[in-house]
């Protein structure tokens, strides 16, 4: 279910087609890892730090979404916080670094476009915590 | 380069004073007109200690003052002792000040030395002070809660006690020396030897404090070890950093976020220093700090048992075992703080970047990689055991590094919980509404979070808080056993608990410290270092000065000497209430009679005061502490 969830979130985010529903799709997807990222943390895990700093970057860049100004005021409800998910450790780790470079990628492009300074300046601050996720986790990551 | 503590000074106020009396003692030379103005800025000097601790008892009527316990009683007479000692230091000469060269008596000089080591000691002190509304202070440190502590009060005392012994066994050797040598007046001679008289009487009232409640030997060290409060500054390891110059990195670490954590609860709750970013930052790292004291004290655990201690890797592992569980905790809370957001994201504080800090150096430590960080890749082999601890001596090294982490990991989660309550009541915890019930219609991606989920939050941090001083407390346990220098966190901690009023007021007097001193609830144990009352008596000292060494003839001196004492003080505590005591300057009047009253007060019987300040009712003494002489 919660590799679902992921591959979703991707969808969205290549299907987004503008400045706020880009915002939109991408803090979407930032809620949407947040429960598979700590679903899977485990301390005796290789993966363990990791996967740490990638569920607090994706709380962060959520966040960096949250405040901007073009965000529709009314979105979709954030997928349950925990569940049985699927898929190994390394599964999940290279599902998210994908979608982390998605996100990176697509939150860069709209950057530019965006006329107000506060959602350029969101759009930077996520893409960049997109970034570091797809850092930590890619080393595990089949990309 | 570590940072000062009050030891240094205290310890070269001691040095200052030369070899400790029976063990090469100084022949008494120079001014007594000198010597007494050196030692009336001694006296002074140890007169603002002591106002520091009884000021706020000032202001309490003598009637209305509940009964002391020994350690308040004394600090009452150490005050008056002290004032009476600079009364016949000033009685007749001009207004004293430092003379614009340095004093040429030997003793002077020494005294001099004294008073600048007491000075700073006390300026060191003071730091962690800031004047606060009216007649209290601010606290401006961690440590300032243990300044004004009970232990280190009582600690301080004794120290003070020790220093008048030696100061008046050298002071009266002086004024009753022979006058040919020494250039002084007999009233002056007799003005030093009742100055010093009196500092006797202050070492007698801080031994019977002692007898009844004796200063542990944890206490000294603590107060000891009180440093400036000046943080060291921030260092990050560059790499291949060999265990000794980690440990010495985790443990400045661990100090500098203590403080900065503490100066953050401080701050105003609508801080830029309060936001999710450094809350997060503060969690995720914590939680890898204590994944890596938990593999350390694994690996330490380890060690001790193939060198055959096995009591200590029994604490080792209990120790590690509860550092897991502290782990597992952080991640909790670092779980649920994802889960709340504030206006003033990315904001990181200077505790949260020292956090950070405190975990590469931990991770350093623990990991066989010289270049670790916390983004370095999936898998991280342990460093092997031998490379941690290459010799029995490294092992309290790595425990005080993992003993300073633990303690700063149980101190933050109180921070942080003090901060986001704070901030939870200005409204300024908020949630992204998408993870709200379909309750709540906000027009807005965000809203303040529902009282149930700040309660949810808050007791993550309190769980974590249980959790980590469980760690920190079963690491103390170790360094306390393997006497590692972190063992004074634990009497601090203590000393900490034991002025919680304190604490909890953000201000204090010193006085509050007395105050607390009627509580006789602290940890103790007899390990009081006295110097041995080695002074010779008149009878001693004369034979020795006839030149007769034959040891039976000495000995048999030294009873005599002793049998005089106790009838002295015999006699004067037998005598009329009503009868009016001699002053001081009186009881020196001839060097016969200041030798045998000055022997007698040195024994530290505390009925010997009695010859100076008369038999005591109950409650008198503190009564007279407060008459100026």
């Amino acid at each position: 279910m919660q590799m679902n969830e992921i591959a979703a979130a991707a969808g969205r985010l290549q299907q987004a087609s503008g400045l706020a529903a880009i915002l939109d799709a991408a803090c979407g997807a930032f809620e949407d890892m947040l429960p598979v990222l700590w679903d899977r943390i485990d301390p005796g895990e290789p993966l363990f730090i990791a996967m740490l700093t990638a569920a607090t970057c994706a709380a962060d860049g959520r966040d960096a979404v949250l405040f901007a100004p073009s965000l529709p005021p009314h979105r979709r409800p954030a997928a349950p916080q925990a569940g049985s998910g699927q898929g190994s450790v390394d599964v999940v780790a290279g599902a998210v670094a994908g979608l982390c470079m998605l996100l990176a990628a697509r939150l860069a492009e709209a950057a530019p476009s965006a006329a107000d300074h506060g959602d350029r300046a969101a759009c930077h601050a996520a893409a960049r915590y997109a970034s570091q996720i797809h850092e930590a986790l890619a080393g595990a990551s089949p990309l | 380069m570590s940072r000062a503590t009050f030891g240094d000074f205290l310890q070269a106020a001691h040095d200052g004073l030369g070899p400790p009396s029976g063990a090469g003692s100084y022949a008494p030379r120079g001014s007594v007109e000198e010597v007494s103005r050196s030692l009336l800025r001694v006296v002074t000097v140890m007169g603002r200690y002591v106002q520091d601790m009884t000021a706020g008892l000032d202001g309490i009527g003598r009637r209305a003052r509940p009964p002391l316990h020994p350690w308040a009683r004394a600090c009452l007479q150490v005050r008056e002792a002290l004032s009476n000692a600079a009364w016949f230091l000033t009685d007749g000469g001009p207004n004293r000040r430092w003379p614009p060269s340095p004093a040429a008596s030997p003793l002077a000089r020494r005294l001099d030395a004294v008073t600048v080591s007491l000075t700073t000691g006390r300026d060191l002190l003071q730091t962690h002070f800031a004047p606060g509304a009216g007649s209290s202070w601010e606290h401006r440190s961690e440590w300032a809660v243990v300044v004004t502590s009970p232990p280190v009060t009582r600690a301080l005392l004794a120290e003070i006690a020790l220093l008048s012994r030696r100061i008046a066994h050298q002071g009266a050797g002086l004024a009753l020396s022979p006058p040919a040598g020494v250039p002084g007046s007999a009233p002056e001679r007799r003005r030093l030897n009742a100055a010093c008289q009196w500092l006797w009487v202050l070492d007698t009232s801080v031994r019977a404090a002692q007898q009844q409640e004796p200063v542990a030997a944890a206490d000294r060290d603590l107060m000891a070890a009180i440093p400036v409060n000046d943080l060291p500054p921030r260092r990050v390891p560059g790499g291949g950093e060999p265990v000794a110059v980690l440990c010495e990195g985790a443990i400045t670490s661990a100090e500098r976020v203590r403080h900065l954590a503490w100066v953050a609860a401080q701050d105003a709750p609508w801080s830029p220093g309060m936001s999710t970013g450094s809350l997060r930052q503060v969690a995720r790292t914590s939680t890898v700090t204590s994944h890596n004291c938990h593999i350390l004290l694994g690996t330490l655990a380890a060690c001790t048992a193939r060198a055959g201690q096995a009591q200590i890797s029994e604490g080792l592992s209990a120790a590690a075992d509860a550092a897991g569980r502290a782990r597992d905790r952080w991640l909790r809370a670092a779980c649920a703080i994802g889960q709340i957001t504030t206006e003033t994201e990315g904001h990181l504080s200077p505790a949260a970047i020292e956090a950070g800090d405190l975990a590469l150096w931990t991770g350093r430590l623990a990991y066989a990689d010289p270049q670790w960080t916390l983004v370095s890749g999936p898998a991280h082999p342990g460093r092997p055991p031998e490379s941690l601890v290459s010799r029995p001596e490294d092992v309290p090294m790595a425990v005080a590094a993992v003993h300073q982490a633990c303690e700063t990991l149980a101190q933050l989660p109180q921070t942080e919980w003090e901060q986001i309550s704070a901030a939870a009541q200005v409204g300024r915890i908020l949630v992204p509404t998408s993870t709200l019930s379909s309750d709540y219609d906000v027009p807005r991606p965000f809203a303040r979070a529902p009282h149930d989920r700040v309660e949810q939050l808050l007791a993550e941090y309190r769980g974590v808080a249980q959790a980590s001083r469980q760690a920190a407390t079963a690491v103390g346990e170790v360094a306390v056993a393997i006497q590692a220098s972190s063992r004074v966190l634990v009497t601090a901690r203590q000393a900490a608990r034991a002025s919680q009023p304190t604490r909890a007021s953000k201000t204090a007097d010193h006085a509050d410290a007395l105050a607390a001193l009627r509580d006789p609830g602290a940890a103790r144990e007899s390990a009081a270092v006295r110097e041995p009352d080695d002074t010779p008596g008149p009878i001693e000292h004369t034979l020795r000065g006839l030149g007769v060494s034959r040891p039976d003839l000495l000995t048999r001196g030294a009873e005599l000497d002793r049998a005089g004492q106790r009838f002295l003080i015999d006699a004067t505590v037998g005598i009329n209430r009503q009868h009016k005591r001699p002053s001081a300057v009186m009881l020196s009047k001839t060097t016969a009679t200041a030798a045998l009253v000055n022997n007698a007060l040195a024994s530290g019987d505390s009925r010997a005061a009695a010859m100076l300040r008369g038999p005591q009712r109950p409650q008198q003494a503190e009564s007279e502490a407060e008459r100026e002489p």
